[in-house]
């Protein structure tokens, strides 16, 4: 097992128009595009959703990554088609299977190209307290920190004769305790050598915090911004006069 | 152990390269042959490839080229669950495996695999409880338990496997020096019982002192391989290495550029210590008789 696709949503400096927006207006499009996947469930809809994610992914040059995060979905895509397909329909699966594809297409963006740093900077801009955004930015820094320890806790148990693949849903689940146990107990420990590390370099001994990097909402963020409304109003007016709308748009799957 | 399998070289690691998956190359060209009894030290700087080579031997990491064999035998359709009853890799934070009630339950865990009864896991256990004095802490949690007592149960839980190659990684990291003389004292015994055993190491004082044969990596290849004294000796290939010649070797060339006389093989403690004894002997007798 690996958890190599953890990396999907871990930041990767590069050059590129969706590096250089401002971690707000990646927010909000994250944010939008999960509400509008969240909209509907007919197979149409989300696929034109999914589809307006892709010239993003291109301009941010992250095909390599992306793919990873939607082949780490794997397992969970197994799951939704038996489980829909089983009690509801395959339409219903394959429209469930997409709009969970949005919602980690447009969080992986999100994280992929927008610096912990910048991002707990915005979060200070949008009065949101200091430590609070502080401590956001430093749990999304340790994703791949803790993702390498879970492949070294893996590797650990798996040298002295753990099997990961056994069958059975009792067995499986007893499985996961040799790996979460040892995961939380080093988190926990990890957690509580950052405050030592933090309090003994003053963290939050003054109120008032000047900053040597300061973040400002540009035009191009505007521009962006204003494409992320227009997008959200467009899918709120087509989901509320879904009755009238042609009927392709509703179009699905019979088996 | 079959007759046929103790003529074969014990590991045999041939033309082996790894790559990871973000494309650092970990491993280049390995070519290395491990014969049975052998006590073995890897050493070289942070990145080297240390790790990424022990955690080859029992399948935790499969070459992107090149192979690997065990008695003989290629270990790429192997298990990993099936390599690590021949393979033991003790890991450097005892913290990654310790997850059960109480430190008798993190012995039973690592039987569990073995086909061995419930009477002979508890006889099993009681032993290797004993063996590493752990007993008097046989039902306490082991994240209870200090660094060094849960480094010495992490280590238990890999040796009650009984595995015919016994792989360190960092052994020293963090031991006191009660804990090291433990060490070495288990390494003796288990070489006594016709172990191989395998150390990563940073410790460069351990090395020279304990292990006859000492392999140098860097940058994913090996710098050198063979006897401990000639590879930590070679200052450039020390420096390569990021490492530090050891003490003894650092008297070795400091006695010799004060002009003093001495074999070039000085780079054991005993040795020197007998040179130095037998040289303030001779210096002693020389003045008295010069007083005289």
């Amino acid at each position: 097992m690996s958890l190599e696709f953890l990396n999907a949503f871990k930041f990767m400096k590069k050059d590129s128009f969706i590096h250089n927006l401002d971690p707000r207006a990646k927010l909000i499009f994250a944010l939008i595009y999960s509400i509008s996947a969240l909209l509907f469930t007919e197979i149409i809809p989300l696929i034109l959703i999914f589809l307006s994610l892709i010239p993003l992914i291109l301009a941010g040059k992250l095909i390599k990554q992306w793919l990873k995060s939607i082949q780490g979905l794997s397992y969970l895509i197994l799951i939704i088609i038996i489980m829909n397909t089983f009690f509801l329909s395959l339409s219903f699966a394959i429209s469930m299977i997409i709009r969970i594809c949005i919602m980690v297409s447009a969080f992986s963006i999100f994280f992929l190209t927008s610096d912990p740093n910048d991002l707990a900077l915005s979060l200070i801009s949008m009065k949101f307290p200091y430590e609070f955004a502080f401590s956001l930015s430093l749990a999304f820094r340790f994703i791949p920190t803790i993702a390498t320890e879970a492949q070294n806790i893996i590797d650990a148990q798996q040298s002295r004769g753990y099997e990961m693949q056994k069958s059975g849903l009792i067995n499986q689940i007893k499985n996961l305790f040799p790996l979460l146990i040892p995961l939380i107990i080093c988190s926990i420990k990890r957690a509580f050598n950052v405050a030592e590390a933090l309090e003994s370099r003053a963290f939050g001994s003054k109120k008032e915090r000047t900053y040597y990097y300061t973040i400002k909402y540009s035009f191009k963020d505007w521009i962006f911004t204003l494409y992320l409304l227009s997008f959200l109003i467009i899918s709120i007016i087509v989901r509320i006069n879904f009755a009238i709308m042609p009927d392709w748009l509703s179009w699905e799957l019979i088996v | 152990m079959k007759d046929i399998e103790k003529q074969l070289p014990l590991i045999l690691i041939d033309n082996v390269d790894f790559t990871y998956p973000n494309g650092t190359k970990a491993l280049r060209n390995i070519n290395l042959k491990i014969d049975n009894k052998e006590l073995i030290g890897i050493m070289g700087k942070n990145g080297a490839g240390k790790t990424t080579l022990i955690r080859t031997l029992n399948g935790l990491i499969r070459p992107t080229n090149g192979a690997i064999y065990l008695y003989g035998e290629n270990i790429a359709s192997k298990s990993i669950a099936t390599l690590s009853k021949k393979v033991g890799v003790i890991f450097q934070n005892p913290l990654h495996q310790l997850f059960s009630n109480s430190v008798k339950d993190e012995i039973e865990f690592s039987l569990k695999s073995f086909e061995f009864t419930k009477e002979e896991i508890q006889n099993k256990t009681n032993e290797i409880l004993k063996e590493f004095n752990l007993e008097k802490y046989r039902n306490r949690s082991p994240l209870n338990l200090s660094g060094g007592e849960a480094k010495k149960l992490a280590l238990a839980s890999i040796i009650c496997r009984d595995p015919d190659i016994i792989v360190f990684d960092e052994p020293t990291l963090g031991q006191d020096g009660r804990e090291i003389e433990f060490l070495i004292n288990l390494i003796k015994n288990k070489r006594k019982k016709g172990k191989t055993i395998i150390i990563v190491t940073h410790n460069i004082e351990f090395a020279n002192e304990h292990i006859p044969r000492t392999i140098l990596m860097a940058d994913g290849l090996i710098l050198a391989d063979g006897p401990t004294e000639k590879v930590l000796g070679n200052q450039i290939l020390v420096e390569k290495a990021s490492l530090i010649l050891p003490q003894t070797h650092q008297l070795n060339l400091a006695l010799k550029k004060s002009g003093i006389q001495c074999p070039n093989d000085l780079f054991s403690k005993d040795k020197l210590i007998n040179f130095i004894r037998d040289f303030i002997k001779n210096k002693t007798s020389e003045i008295v008789e010069g007083n005289d």
